[in-house]
């Protein structure tokens, strides 16, 4: 709540009796304004423009100074950086200290880069840049820091990815640095963007992997699959439920793909990996997920595997655009179904849109061939505006009811779904 | 857990950071060491167009290796685009290197012969398009290539080392009888 806000809105709390002058001149007094802020921006400005005008004096120059003076800037500035760091941290500027430590990993990267480059030196593996993550994995041990935990999985995302598409080779290692490394990190310290982050990360390195070895995409949601059962066995629901977001997303939009696109045998021919290795596999993955969820009492998020329902072995053509939009609907409405249970108005909504989405695809895969164009169009607004009007109205009803019976309720002591616990 | 400014958790900062410089120092070393230990080997190059001088620190070498004839081959196995190869070199004291073939695997150099890495870029009816990751040359302050106006033809010594890397020592221009 804004200083602002309560300027503007306290003058009627208290002619509504809610506080009395004497309470609100008090509160204002609570929350000083802050205009000392864009002040403060000032000198990091200042500084930011200093370190530009350096920058641009060094690299306009760099092809003409010695190797040695290029070296010992680069060596020079990596140090600096560091130093800098924990020098505010040791000053209680944790900010500041974080970002001159995350300064001094990037730039041990770019003297990795440049030191190559001053030597015109080509190396036939990562291993270079490898040590790159390694320092990065470390510091995000030794550091309380969203941001330091972020680089390492970031840079790992970045060192894969220069090394599937110029080197040719997939490393290994790098996915398992981030993996283990990264990942044991934010077991440890639950986060939710760290989470995303992290999941992204790992599922582009997995579609770089699937991408260089020029296996069947489907082969993909195999460690997808495992970075949302690893959710499953995280005590943390919030920052579980992050990790689990982007695998969800990903096979989503692969169901959806394969509810558009799935009728040409052709596209569906690209999916179908060997039956007995892939089922077997994701058996495995599926197993580790349940054991997870009903370790952590979490059964109920069970219906996101129906995304994962092997229907491209279905021969292509309508059956499976059938199938592919049964699936979408039961998905959509388990969503829906879960977040009635627990009221919670952003699951309803994705509920919503889901199952919008899947009875947009419906209509167009399956009317347009044979209904008369403007007929076709006539319908399809017309139901999409009843199921508009009725999905509000069931939401309005749910919302209401919810509000009830918090309002019914007395002063919550400790409610149970606080986001903060 | 972190960030408590405890003597160890210094001592284990700064451990780290001197691991980085010296690494650093490390990846330096490893280009003098690419030099002193390494085999020399003098590629010839089409002629460099030093247009983009103008703009950027670097000039794109083409070199004559950069083509292998698909006789050259030399695996059961077709090639596919981006695979990552063995170029074994004909060298001679003081002459240009020459491809005498290309293997998936590393392959046994006779003594007048280097073994140079690279990729596949395309796959041709008849030949092979090769890349070496030495294409970008970073021209240094004193180099004749800054002087020249017209496009020389140029020969690029390269070192291998045993240990896998490779490094351009110099580039010289072509002697003007040398020169197509």
């Amino acid at each position: 709540m804004s200083r602002k806000f309560l300027e503007t809105e306290s003058p009627a709390w208290v002619t509504e009796g809610l506080i009395t002058e004497a309470q609100r001149e008090r509160l204002l007094a609570r929350y000083p304004p802050d205009a000392v802020q864009a002040v403060g921006l000032l000198p990091l400005l200042g500084s930011i423009l200093l370190l530009l005008s350096a920058l641009s004096v060094v690299a306009a120059n760099w092809q003409g100074l010695p190797t040695a003076v290029r070296l010992g800037m680069l060596l020079a500035t990596l140090a600096a950086a560091y130093a800098g760091g924990e020098y505010f941290l040791r000053r209680g500027n944790r900010r500041v200290g974080h970002g001159l430590i995350g300064l001094g990993l990037v730039m041990f990267g770019v003297s990795i880069i440049l030191t190559s480059q001053l030597y015109q030196l080509v190396g036939y593996d990562v291993s270079g840049l490898l040590a790159w993550v390694v320092v990065g994995v470390l510091l995000s041990y030794l550091y309380e820091s969203q941001t330091l935990v972020l680089l390492p999985v970031i840079i790992g995302a970045a060192v894969q990815t220069y090394c599937t598409q110029a080197l040719g080779t997939f490393s290994y290692a790098t996915v398992g640095l981030v993996a283990l490394g990264s990942g044991y990190r934010w077991w440890r310290r639950p986060d939710t963007l760290v989470a995303s982050v992290l999941a992204t990360g790992l599922l582009w390195q997995a579609a770089l992997w699937v991408a260089l070895s020029h296996a069947k995409i489907t082969w993909f949601f195999i460690p997808a699959m495992l970075v949302y059962a690893a959710g499953d066995w995280h005590p943390a629901r919030p920052a579980s439920r992050a990790l689990q977001g982007p695998p969800l997303v990903a096979a989503y939009l692969f169901a959806l793909g394969l509810a558009l696109f799935g009728e040409t045998d052709q596209y569906a021919g690209l999916l179908r990996p060997p039956v007995l290795a892939y089922l077997g596999a994701l058996a495995v993955v599926f197993a580790l997920s349940i054991v997870g969820k009903r370790q952590r009492g979490r059964l109920t998020s069970l219906p996101d595997w129906l995304l994962l329902l092997p229907g491209f072995y279905l021969p292509g053509g309508l059956p499976l655009a059938i199938a592919t939009l049964v699936v979408l609907y039961a998905h959509a409405g388990s969503v829906l179904a879960r977040a009635h249970r627990s009221g919670e108005a952003e699951q309803l909504t994705l509920g919503t849109v889901l199952f919008v989405v899947a009875t947009m695809v419906a209509y167009f895969k399956l009317t347009w061939a044979f209904l008369d164009k403007s007929l076709f169009f006539l319908i399809g607004g017309v139901l999409l505006l009843s199921m508009s009007w009725y999905l509000r109205r069931r939401n309005a009803q749910r919302l209401a009811a919810g509000v009830a019976t918090v309002a019914g309720a007395p002063a919550p002591t400790s409610p149970d779904n606080n986001p903060a616990a | 857990m972190p960030t408590r400014s405890t003597p160890s958790h210094r001592m284990l900062v700064r451990l780290l950071v001197a691991a980085q410089l010296l690494y650093v120092l490390g990846v330096a070393g490893a280009g003098y060491a690419t030099t002193a230990y390494g085999q020399h080997i003098v590629l010839a190059t089409s002629p460099v167009d030093l247009h983009g001088l103008q703009y950027e620190s670097f000039v794109r070498l083409r070199y004559t290796i950069a083509e292998a004839p698909l006789t050259a081959w030399r695996s059961p196995t077709p090639p596919t685009r981006r695979q990552s190869v063995y170029v074994l070199l004909n060298t001679a004291a003081d002459s240009l290197a020459t491809v005498a073939g290309v293997y998936d695997a590393a392959p046994r150099p006779a003594a007048s012969q280097a073994v140079l890495r690279g990729w596949v870029t395309d796959v041709y009816p008849r030949s092979l398009g090769l890349r070496y990751n030495l294409e970008r040359y970073y021209v240094p302050g004193d180099s004749p290539l800054r002087l020249g106006k017209i496009s020389p033809a140029v020969r690029v010594r390269v070192s291998i080392a045993p240990w896998g890397q490779a490094r351009i020592e110099r580039v010289e221009l072509a002697r003007p009888t040398a020169a197509r």
